[in-house]
């Protein structure tokens, strides 16, 4: 769902669902790189079964990156895909099934937001680069200095599409690179790899829910596979919640905002383009050996649980006393379907919805009031009861004229407080600093802060001063120490007026009587009266959101059909739907790779297709011209830029195109008709797994019919294998795609063509559990804790509810000793603080350790004050992700837990447990170490 | 192909997005200029009549002669009350 802002709402709602990965990274011994073992257990206390791989959400960060300099050419994008699709292996180290699945050819629905994106890239990557030569030119002429210009083409994202060459070069690396590890990598051993590449038709993310349908359709599957799927789309979790697997995870690039992105003319960080100076760049560091390093982090990447999405959701979504007994399954399916009301990437959203305006809750708020009334759920496997869904439409409806009065009010609160923050920021000074005793004081000064004297009474100067002030000047900013109205206030000012930005028209204006009329005016172009064209655009978004529901739960239900409008029509406006939707057409089927090209390109990305298809985009004497206009109009839509705006691109006539292709078809080489044809999935597996005989056995008697995949040989994998012509066979020589990598002369990796089950048509796919699965243990705070008395509540941060809390033996608490002198203790300002986080025990003020320990600090370390008994938990939960545990927390964390089983990571138990023990130390005086115990770890459980 | 048939043709046609309104003229444009393409491709018309349309109402610009062909094609077809539209080469000069 290209709905950023839901997975933000998502993630502050309902914050449990995160969890932070830990990857274990390569070490280095003596200048060589020690790759690391994923065969050994997950550092993430986890084990998954099957990993899935979204490919285009890696392809495009590693083939354009925004955070750093670009990739010279597709070999190093190549490589830079291999090394991504190596780390996630890494964090997430899949037991069986590694799933790899490119986009390939899409429903016509899904086309018209592709087309959009496709013409607006190619537009913005010709605006850029002229934007760039400009400000190359102007900087140059005024002496500055640039890098000089790498001849290098321009990489057109749009050949990310299937059909092109760029494609089907990446499946030939993708190949090689999963025999290559498949051979090499000891994680890999044991694993079975599928690959989709573009050739097969079918969304990367829809074709591997396609996967586990039918394989959760079959009876051999496991029902306590736990999925590991990555990808950064908000529909993921969608999906994943469509799957009703009560194990499932979603991985991601954490989203950091704001992150500095490299000037794309001389390449340095803290402009941009049109502000580039060409200033010749600063060093960094004193031998300038940061240079290529930006000051931030690499991305790092979190878990998103859906079993505990599904926890939050049963929570909020429970209704006492219905007229028909509770089901969260079911439930849970209403609030996916609710979802796509506030956006998906089929249909536009409808006006009234703004998900930054809380319109799940709304939702979800009209869902509990009504569902009383309609006497059953919205929708069954991907079903849509349309009779339901119209009560829950007019209860929006009845709300809307207030929605889009109070938008008005919060934009214009909004401009209002942003021009006031605006304001405060152009002071060059806070609005308010303390003054006296607790000014602000810069760090590492000598002397250290001085005690406080006589607070309330300095507390009250600087409140009477400052009521002074602001009696004096009420706007403006005022300086602190001399009080005095600031000299240049007067210029400031001037500024602040000039700068209001032009706000984009809006003639539709919701919040006024009339909003109606004027949106099918302006949007449609149709009066308010035409009653007949409004009930075509409410039976187009009905049928529309009958195809997205079974899209998710039960598979593409019509490659034909799409919205073909581009704009939503009000809620209050499904009226009498029941009768809208009855069946899609069978038997449609999906583009050929080169016919989408046609459809979703714009004719400057012509270059990707035969000569004679290109002149089809450009000459005017072409019969479908009318497809590919140069330039489009935008509507901004209430928004501010252009990319958020609505692109009005004429839709295509899928006969016309048809029959326009039909005469250049004979044109195709066949190195074209191949990547015109219907490719199919590839099955991968090493000379380790149980199946490899059985393959090889197939290709020696030259089997030419499918063979289903006995199921106790590939973990209850069900499916049906085909001979490859172009199989990668033990004992052949793999030639390595990439100059930079080597032949694999010693194959012995096989592979094979593999097809998903076959089931009758119209058999559905049931969204329920399967019998047999196990829900994960739960993860947030029962509501009745604090009644049952049990204590304060520890919050889980990772996936095991026993994690091993890492602790100092007595050997670290000595090598601290040891390493942080005492000679250092008393320098800065901060000597006398503790260090942050990990580490409270030094609240002495002695600490970082000085040992032996004295008596009164182990007193008053095992003393009942109250701090500690809250600082500790805290402390320890930071402990993973901080210095000095790391080689705990990293490699032997997962062993330990293991071994100490269930209990062991209760901390109250053991806390309880280590004051008697120390309470028996305390007792032998002569001992130089009492802190910590000799017993070490182990002893406490 | 004979004038009814044609008549026929552009009903079947019509694309489901286009109001009562935006089919009249449209309609208008394939008729008045059906008799030059009594004996081509019909849908060479048809592509021609959509690039103006979408010109008209959509906001779609398209290369300098195609515009100029379809303009006089639709020569004294006067669309009252067309919509505006801002193209993105407009609004990002605009934002400069």
């Amino acid at each position: 769902m290209g709905v950023p802002a839901f997975f933000r709402w998502l993630s502050r709602k309902y914050a449990s669902i995160i969890v932070h990965c830990l990857e274990e990274k390569a070490k280095e011994c003596n200048g060589v790189r020690v790759p690391v073992d994923t065969s050994k257990p997950n550092p993430n206390e986890v084990e998954f079964d099957n990993l899935y791989l979204d490919m285009n959400g890696i392809i495009h960060p590693c083939t354009h990156p925004e955070d750093k300099a670009a990739p010279k050419n597709e070999d190093e994008m190549m490589v830079a895909i291999f090394e991504y699709i190596d780390r996630l292996y890494n964090i997430v180290r899949p037991r069986k099934v590694l799933y790899m699945a490119i986009d390939g050819v899409a429903p016509r629905a899904k086309m018209n937001q592709q087309r959009s994106r496709r013409f607006r890239a190619s537009k913005e990557g010709v605006e850029l680069t002229e934007e760039k030569s400009r400000i190359r030119e102007e900087v140059l002429q005024r002496g500055g200095y640039l890098p000089p210009d790498e001849v290098k083409e321009r990489f057109d994202s749009n050949c990310i599409t299937p059909g092109t060459e760029f494609m089907e070069n990446l499946a030939k690396c993708l190949r090689y690179y999963v025999a290559e590890r498949q051979n090499n990598d000891p994680g890999w051993k044991n694993i079975t790899v599928i690959l989709s590449d573009a050739s097969v038709p079918g969304e990367g993310e829809h074709k591997i829910m396609d996967y586990i349908r039918r394989q959760r359709a079959q009876p051999n599957h496991d029902p306590n596979t736990h999925h590991c799927l990555c990808g950064a789309d908000a529909d993921l979790i969608m999906l994943g919640l469509a799957t009703h697997e009560p194990n499932f995870t979603i991985i991601r690039e954490e989203f950091k905002p704001n992150k500095p992105r490299p000037c794309g003319l001389c390449g340095q960080v803290g402009h941009e383009i049109k502000d580039c100076q060409g200033i010749a760049r600063e060093k960094q560091g004193e031998h300038d050996q940061f240079a290529d390093s930006l000051p931030c982090s690499e991305q790092e990447f979190i878990f998103i649980r859906i079993a505990v999405l599904r926890e939050y959701l049963e929570r909020e979504l429970t209704m006492a006393s219905l007229p028909f007994p509770f089901d969260i399954e079911r439930s849970v399916d209403d609030w996916v379907f609710m979802c796509f009301f506030v956006g998906n990437d089929f249909l536009p959203h409808l006006p009234s919805l703004e998900i930054r305006e809380g319109a799940i809750d709304r939702l979800v708020g009209i869902y509990k009031d009504v569902v009383h009334k309609t006497g059953g759920y919205l929708t069954e496997s991907g079903f849509v009861n349309l009779e339901r869904v119209e009560l829950i439409m007019q209860a929006v409806g009845v709300a809307e004229d207030n929605i889009f009065k109070k938008r008005k009010e919060d934009d214009a609160s909004f401009k209002r407080r942003m021009k006031e923050k605006k304001k405060r920021m152009k002071a060059d000074k806070p609005a308010f600093l303390p003054s006296g005793q607790f000014a602000p004081q810069a760090l590492g000064r000598r002397g250290g802060p001085q005690p406080v004297d006589n607070p309330r009474h300095a507390a009250f100067n600087m409140r009477m001063h400052g009521r002074d002030q602001q009696n004096m000047t009420p706007t403006g900013s005022r300086d602190a120490s001399d009080g005095g109205p600031s000299p240049s206030g007067g210029v400031k000012r001037k500024a602040q007026d000039s700068d209001s930005e032009p706000e984009p028209e809006d003639n539709i204006r919701l919040w006024e009587e009339g909003w109606k009329q004027r949106y099918y005016k302006n949007k449609f172009d149709v009066d308010a009266s035409d009653e007949k064209f409004r009930r075509k655009v409410v039976k187009s978004y009905v049928e529309g959101l009958c195809w997205v529901l079974r899209y998710y739960y039960q598979g593409c239900a019509s490659w034909k059909w799409y919205f073909p409008f581009h704009y939503a029509p009000f809620a209050s406006d499904f009226k009498d739907i029941k009768g809208m939707f009855t069946e899609f057409e069978l038997g449609t089927k999906p583009f050929k790779p080169l016919e989408q090209l046609m459809s979703v390109f714009p004719a400057a990305s012509g270059n990707f297709l035969p000569v004679s298809w290109q002149k089809l985009m450009t000459d005017p004497n072409s019969s479908i011209i009318d497809f590919y206009p140069d330039d489009f109009a935008i509507d901004l839509n209430g928004k501010k830029y252009a990319w958020q705006g609505v692109a009005l691109l004429p839709f295509v006539d899928e006969r016309r195109l048809r029959a326009a292709l039909e005469e250049v078809y004979p044109d195709l080489s066949p190195d074209e008709i191949k990547r015109n044809s219907l490719g199919s999935d590839l099955l991968f597996i090493g000379k380790h797994h149980p199946l490899c005989d059985f393959i090889r056995e197939l290709y020696r008697v030259n089997s030419t019919e499918s063979v289903d995949i006995p199921p106790e040989l590939c973990h209850g994998i069900k499916g049906a294998l085909d001979l490859d012509e172009n199989a990668i066979l033990p004992d052949k020589i793999v030639k390595s795609p990439v100059p930079m990598l080597k032949d694999i002369t010693h194959n012995s990796v096989i592979s094979i063509k593999f097809k998903d089950p076959q089931f009758q048509e119209g058999f559905v796919f049931k969204a329920v559990l399967l019998p047999g699965a196990k829900l994960p243990p739960k993860v947030l705070k029962p509501g009745d804790w604090e009644r049952s008395g049990r204590g304060s509540w520890r919050p889980q941060l990772g996936f095991n509810p026993h994690r091993q809390q890492v602790h100092l033996d007595q050997s670290a608490f000595r090598a601290l000793g040891h390493n942080m002198s005492r000679d250092r203790q008393r320098d800065g300002v901060y000597s006398s603080a503790p260090p942050p986080g990990a580490y409270n025990q030094g609240r002495g003020g002695q600490l970082p350790p000085s040992l032996p320990y004295s008596r009164q600090q182990q007193g008053s370390l095992l003393g009942p004050s109250p701090g500690y008994n809250q600082q500790y938990p805290r402390s320890y939960g930071n402990v993973s992700s901080s210095g000095w545990n790391q080689m705990q927390s990293h490699g032997s964390a997962y062993q330990q837990s293991q071994q100490r089983g269930p209990g062991g990571g209760n901390y109250h138990q053991r806390y309880e447990e280590r004051r008697d023990h120390r309470g028996r130390q305390g007792d032998n005086s002569g001992r130089k170490y009492p802190l910590p115990p000799t017993s070490g770890r182990y002893t406490w459980n | 192909m004979s004038f009814q048939n044609c008549a026929y043709l552009v009903q079947k046609f019509q694309s489901i997005s286009k109001s009562e309104k935006q089919w009249k003229f449209w309609r208008e444009f394939i008729l008045r200029n059906l008799s030059e393409f009594q004996n081509t491709n019909i849908d060479h018309l048809l592509s021609l009549s959509i690039v103006w349309a979408n010109h008209v109402f959509l906001g779609c610009h398209y290369s300098q002669d195609l515009m100029e062909k379809v303009k006089e094609m639709a020569e004294d077809i006067e669309v009252e009350d067309a919509p505006v539209f801002k193209t993105q080469d407009e609004i990002m000069k605009q934002r400069s």
